[in-house]
């Protein structure tokens, strides 16, 4: 019986520090929005949000990356307002969403490509997507196979948590497995920096991501922009989302309608990203 | 007959799953359950003891991204065993994502969960196990085969399974050559509602006394709304014993079990079961109540407190008081 009463003061005292935390159901500040999740999505969420709060000065908004998973789980936990992601959300998920009374409603903000992406010094300019696959894959390692210099091909790819890792495995690589020697790495930026440090490197990033450091190449003939992603003519694209329980309301729909305005909309394109208009 | 003809199958479907075999990736993961256990029937205390009542070593390997493996010994120390610990084995299956041309749907083969009820999701809100499990309706894991998978829309999941019948505990000799079917399926028409069904169909189980026939059903409701998360299972068992001709028995029970989240890492846990073993036969019912609390330390880390009350309407057996304390955390190594 001693047992007992020394566990259950154990159990007290731990668990007492459980009160320091507001209630679940209270009513949330309407001046604070929390938004976690795709890396690509996040220079958008944060952008958006300094003008915003510049615009607002009750507001405060708090972005965080972590990748699309990271960011739908924070969403079913009921620990964020808004989700980013840069790709749908999955069966899965939405399945475990809907049981815990979460309605998961995805809105576009914007539309990205992913650009297939080497060294500014590589010769080759153009490839297809069974190339890209072949490439990933581990069918081919050497830059000779697809006419350049003859070199080992250093491939770069995302972390599995990522949405831009998702979506280009699905429509580049047909869901197939990334060669085990891949250097994985954590954001769209990371990449972009590795690959114009690399020669022989070849990576994949959104849109938004490129600069003079690397080079795009086209892919099936067209080369990644804002006009052939929104006429459909460039086939590594995808629409960019922020997803919310239920339609947006307060805070979230007055952010959400910020983006989808003029003014938003032009920061995306400044951003590197295909506006929606 | 009837298993050599699914074992041709699914010998058939690993060789075209073989060829899906390339680069891999594998994960391993310890889930461990340190547990208080005080019992009190009637007047007599007859169990006040620290044990390990389970502790989980799950191997996860992507062999590709059509075929994952899962390896899962169960240790504990809570049962008779040689030197202080007993080890089962709870999972050891290959799932095939790309063999059936429906989207989201997996074919499953080995030692694998069994789809009914709530046994296949049970979280252990409560310590105490789920209801299938502690009422002997089914095992929480069987040997065999099946298919399971998401329904568009995040509206639900259905699985199909033939089992060995007998649960993993038992292998060789006391598994007897008739399969077991299950069906199983759930549904989320809105948000927050969820509904399914389950059922089980065996000719025969066991090899001691076998049963002629026996045949079990589950409905399963859960209603999330807020903090308030209500779970609710009504379990139905038949069976007819071959020793005694026409001899058939029903047993029926159910579960509400109301959780409240109180903060976002405290909750507040109800349960309440009753069971009846033969629902032709009077005073013979079982009804269980739970207090509990769970109280999420860290990421992986609970710390659950819950009280139990057992009471049985025979005057023959003795209520019982049974009082938990647990530590129940997990971790597991990035994928190498």
């Amino acid at each position: 019986m001693k047992k007992i009463l020394v566990l259950l003061m154990l159990f007290v005292f731990i668990s007492s520090s459980a009160f320091a935390f507001k209630w679940p159901w209270a009513k949330k500040d309407e001046g604070t929005l929390t938004i976690t999740g795709s890396t690509t999505v996040l220079p958008i969420a944060q952008k958006c949000a300094e003008v915003y709060m510049d615009k607002h000065s009750d507001a405060n908004i708090s972005v965080r990356g972590g990748g699309s998973s990271v960011g739908i789980a924070a969403l079913l936990d009921g620990t964020v307002q808004i989700a980013d992601a840069s790709r749908s959300i999955k069966t899965k998920e939405l399945k475990a969403a809907r049981e815990k009374g979460i309605n998961p409603v995805g809105n576009v903000v914007a539309k990205d490509g992913i650009a297939v992406v080497v060294h500014p010094s590589n010769g080759i300019s153009e490839i297809t997507i069974p190339q890209i696959e072949a490439i990933y894959t581990g069918e081919i390692s050497n830059w000779k196979d697809l006419g350049g210099v003859p070199g080992p091909i250093v491939v770069i790819s995302r972390d599995n948590s990522s949405g831009t890792y998702e979506v280009f495995n699905a429509l580049a690589l047909g869901g197939g497995k990334v060669r085990e020697d891949a250097v994985v790495l954590a954001s769209n930026n990371a990449v972009a920096q590795t690959v114009s440090q690399t020669p022989s490197s070849i990576g994949y990033v959104g849109l938004g991501y490129l600069s003079d450091a690397v080079k795009a190449l086209k892919v099936g003939g067209v080369m990644p922009s804002n006009a052939t992603v929104n006429a459909g003519s460039y086939k590594l694209a995808r629409p960019l989302y922020m997803y919310t329980n239920g339609n947006p309301k307060g805070l979230a729909k007055q952010y959400l309608d910020f983006i989808w305005s003029a003014e938003g909309q032009s920061i995306v394109e400044d951003l590197g990203f295909v506006p929606l208009r | 007959m009837a298993k050599v003809k699914y074992l041709v199958a699914f010998v058939l479907m690993l060789v075209i799953g073989a060829n899906m075999l390339f680069a891999s990736d594998t994960q391993i993961q310890m889930t461990v359950w340190n547990r208080y256990t005080y019992v009190k029937s009637g007047d007599e205390v007859t169990e006040d003891q620290f044990s390990l009542a389970r502790g989980y070593l799950r191997l996860n390997h992507n062999f590709s991204s059509a075929i994952f493996g899962r390896f899962n010994v169960d240790f504990f120390s809570d049962e008779d065993g040689l030197d202080g610990a007993g080890l089962k084995i709870k999972y050891a299956y290959l799932d095939f994502k790309k063999l059936i041309p429906i989207p989201d749907a997996v074919f499953t083969a080995g030692l694998m969960k069994k789809y009914f009820g709530t046994i296949y999701d049970w979280s252990y809100i409560t310590v105490e196990k789920d209801p299938s499990d502690l009422y002997k309706v089914c095992s929480s894991t069987d040997y065999g085969l099946g298919i399971s998978g998401l329904i568009p829309g995040g509206l639900g999941e259905y699985a199909l399974a033939l089992y060995n019948g007998e649960g993993y505990k038992k292998t060789g000799s006391d598994v007897n050559k008739y399969p077991a079917f299950t069906g199983n399926v759930r549904v989320t028409p809105l948000p927050g509602i969820t509904v399914g069904g389950s059922a089980i169909i065996a000719n025969k189980v066991g090899t001691s006394e076998p049963y002629d026939k026996m045949t079990a059903y589950a409905g399963v409701g859960r209603f999330v709304f807020g903090p308030i998360d209500i779970w609710a299972e009504y379990l139905m068992k038949n069976y007819t014993e071959e020793s005694k001709t026409s001899c058939e028995t029903k047993s029926a029970g159910f579960m509400v079990m109301p959780i409240l989240k109180l903060f976002p890492n405290f909750e507040l846990v109800f349960r309440y079961d009753q069971w009846d073993p033969n629902t032709d036969q009077d005073n013979d019912k079982k009804n269980m109540w739970i207090a509990g609390l769970n109280y999420y330390c860290a990421s992986n880390v609970i710390l659950q407190l819950n009280y139990e009350n057992i009471s049985y309407e025979s005057s023959k057996s003795e209520d019982t008081k049974k009082i938990y304390a647990q530590l129940n955390w997990t971790f597991k190594t990035p994928k190498f």
